[in-house]
């Protein structure tokens, strides 16, 4: 056997980042069926969001880093996914967020991108990404605001014709001084 | 806790089996763009092989087993996927194999599935096996038939609606007796 990918398991006060299961599967495609997925691509087919899921997983091979399934200490629920990805057309690393219907409103997608960006930046050296938000995606920008970026000049086209907006994390120094 | 993702390496008399990596892209993104790839879900842009090839990994993690990418020993060429796996909707877990442009005609395709093949019932526990392939396919078709396969019906998948043949490939007990 060959070791081809190696994904941590990491913690906050509520949270548990950890590697995607197949019984994660379920949640996701739900979500990603359903009309808030309309900014990441979305609705999809459950193929689609098969092809996606497992992706999610193939990232930490290709990439080194990847995605990981949020769940809820309390209940061991999925509440969502969170992680750094570089689809090979997107320009530089990326790190996206979703909530699953129902988790939105306690800062869950806040709390969890802070561990991963933290993450990204000790274990894989990845400074002041980028995320890649639809316009019309107001939790996702009120979040981003929230984690200290700021908006680059220029958006986003995807192959399929989606325009999202860019917004740049801060530079670990000046995350430190805004915290 | 940690979560690590293996894959192991196999080797026949011309080939290797090993887990795709980020290199076989270009190879990978070229075949799918050929129309011949229309029998198995192409072609494809470059963003969507991006996904497939990702996908083919993640397969690992879900399931235990999946695709390996295939390389031609004497020159590390990338020729070709196969392995057992089973998306979503499938109806029972799978042996696919696709040769890329260029490779056919040397009974690469047969070799690397009798390899894949005899480490899903040595190694994942499978103790059958099917392949899917589309009517028009006849290159995959004479591949199933040197690997003993029969025809065993239809399938149309539920969510997309394309069909394919199932073959019915020898059974672990039957390969073993």
């Amino acid at each position: 056997m060959t070791t081809v990918a190696t994904i941590p398991t990491l913690e906050t006060e509520r949270l548990v980042l950890r590697a995607l299961r197949v019984e994660d599967f379920e949640p996701l495609a739900a979500f990603y069926a359903g009309p808030r997925a309309r900014f990441i691509g979305g609705p999809m087919s459950r193929q689609q969001a098969w092809t996606k899921f497992q992706s999610f997983l193939g990232m930490w091979v290709l990439r080194g880093y990847g995605m990981f399934a949020v769940e809820e200490k309390a209940t061991g629920l999925l509440v969502g996914r969170v992680g750094m990805q570089w689809h090979e057309q997107v320009p530089e690393p990326e790190m996206a967020w979703s909530l699953l219907d129902g988790f939105e409103g306690r800062g869950y997608a806040a709390e969890a991108a802070l561990a991963a960006r933290e993450d990204a930046f000790q274990r894989h050296g990845i400074d002041a990404p980028i995320s890649l938000i639809d316009p019309a995606n107001a939790p996702s920008l009120a979040l981003a605001r929230r984690l200290g970026c700021v908006r680059e000049p220029g958006d986003f086209t995807y192959a399929d014709g989606h325009v999202v907006e860019v917004w740049r994390h801060p530079a670990r120094a000046s995350a430190g001084a805004a915290a | 806790m940690t979560f690590r993702l293996e894959i192991p390496t196999l080797e026949t008399g011309r080939l290797r089996l090993r887990a795709p990596r980020q290199e076989d892209f270009e190879p990978f993104a070229a075949f799918f763009a050929a129309p011949r790839t229309e029998y198995i879900g192409g072609p494809l842009g470059r963003s969507d092989a991006w996904w497939g090839l990702a996908g083919t990994l993640g397969m690992w993690a879900f399931r235990g087993f999946g695709m390996w990418m295939v390389e031609e020993k004497a020159s590390g060429a990338v020729i070709g996927r196969v392995g057992p796996w089973r998306p979503d909707g499938w109806p029972e877990p799978e042996i696919g194999w696709s040769l890329f442009e260029g490779h056919e005609g040397k009974g690469y395709a047969t070799e690397a599935a009798l390899e894949a093949r005899d480490w899903a019932y040595r190694s994942a526990g499978w103790t059958t096996a099917i392949s899917l392939i589309a009517p028009e396919n006849a290159a995959s078709k004479a591949v199933a038939t040197r690997l003993g396969c029969h025809r065993e019906g239809d399938f149309v998948h539920p969510e997309e609606g394309w069909h394919a043949e199932i073959w019915r490939h020898p059974s672990a007990a039957e390969l073993s007796a």
